[in-house]
């Protein structure tokens, strides 16, 4: 999977939040979005929410059932809560190429 | 409706009972389906492994579309004993069904309920816990931690419309209780307040309410059957 086909699968998840106008404004650059941590604009439930839909297109996408597991993410350091957009891609890109 | 524990005991008769109500259930147990019922579906699931209720759950969300109700039941009983003669495998067992297993099966759940903004999630513990039964250390702690989890999870997903609420049965013959003996159905029975068995009918009225629409601003409360605490 290349970069650019997850950051497709992302946004697409973030399309199915309430009030999405917020990650599909032209200005938004999805890279530098942050997905979890206080400068995210997702709350909690709507990150557990994302992250369901996401997994759902990623097991599609693979054609196998694939979870994500946030303290799996490299670059991600859990007491520091910063994830973006870019940090997932890199990670569902491992996550299925490894599959 | 989602029913974990389903080949035997409470689980079973409850499944039974909503399957005679026009709810299609979904179970799943360790072994095989016990029952036949149209409208039932099983799954040999074991709930305190993380990866088979991941897929357990997401299987049910492809193929039904989503869950309205969980009722998660399953458990473990077992020969009681003081603590201090309780060994460390029996409390192991009660910590990967009672506390892992919950925690799974209502973490899953919760997520996809959570998509639909609604859901009715139920639990069961027992009345081991406001009772503090002697001989059931490892048993009551366990499900004692099923009500903190329970409550906090009401919590978190109030603000999406799910309710997390709690029932212990009382004394309910099943073959788990049967196989304790009539000396300690008895013995129980005499601490209950209301000193007599529970049918399915009456747990069944209890989970009926819980997950009523009436029901929806009821979270994070425990039904204590039977019993004045």
């Amino acid at each position: 999977m290349k970069e650019e086909r997850a950051l497709e699968l992302i946004a697409a998840s973030l399309a199915t939040l309430d009030d999405n106008e917020r990650f599909t404004q032209d200005d938004v650059i999805l890279e530098n979005v942050i997905l979890l941590g206080v400068e995210s604009p997702l709350d909690s439930i709507e990150f557990v929410g994302f992250v369901t839909d996401l997994e759902e297109r990623i097991s599609v996408e693979a054609d196998k059932d694939l979870y994500l597991v946030v303290n799996e993410i490299e670059q991600f350091n859990i007491n520091e809560l910063n994830l973006t957009a870019a940090t997932l891609a890199k990670h569902i890109i491992k996550l299925v190429d490894e599959s | 409706m989602v029913i974990t524990g389903t080949s035997k005991g409470m689980g079973r008769a409850v499944a039974e009972y909503f399957v005679t109500q026009g709810y299609l259930v979904v179970g799943c147990s360790r072994g095989p389906s016990t029952i036949t019922s149209e409208g039932y579906h099983h799954s040999q699931v074991d709930v305190s492994d993380e990866q088979q209720v991941r897929s357990w759950v997401r299987t049910i969300k492809n193929n039904f579309g989503g869950i309205d109700v969980l009722i998660c039941n399953a458990g473990s009983v077992q020969s009681a004993l003081l603590m201090t003669l309780t060994p460390g495998d029996v409390l192991q067992t009660f910590l990967n069904t009672h506390i892992a297993g919950s925690y799974f099966v209502c973490r899953e759940v919760s997520k996809v309920m959570i998509r639909k903004k609604y859901g009715r999630i139920i639990t069961v513990s027992s009345l081991g816990v406001p009772m503090h039964l002697e001989g059931s250390s490892a048993y009551s702690a366990t499900k004692s931690a099923i009500i903190e989890m329970t409550k906090i999870l009401a919590k978190e997903l109030a603000p999406v419309g799910i309710t997390c609420n709690v029932f212990s049965p009382a004394l309910f013959m099943t073959e788990a209780a049967q196989s304790m003996g009539q000396d300690w159905a008895e013995r129980l029975l005499e601490k209950q307040t209301i000193k007599r068995t529970v049918t399915v009918a009456e747990i069944c009225n209890v989970i009926s309410f819980y997950i009523s629409p009436e029901s929806s601003p009821i979270t994070g409360q425990v039904i204590n059957m039977g019993l004045v605490s």
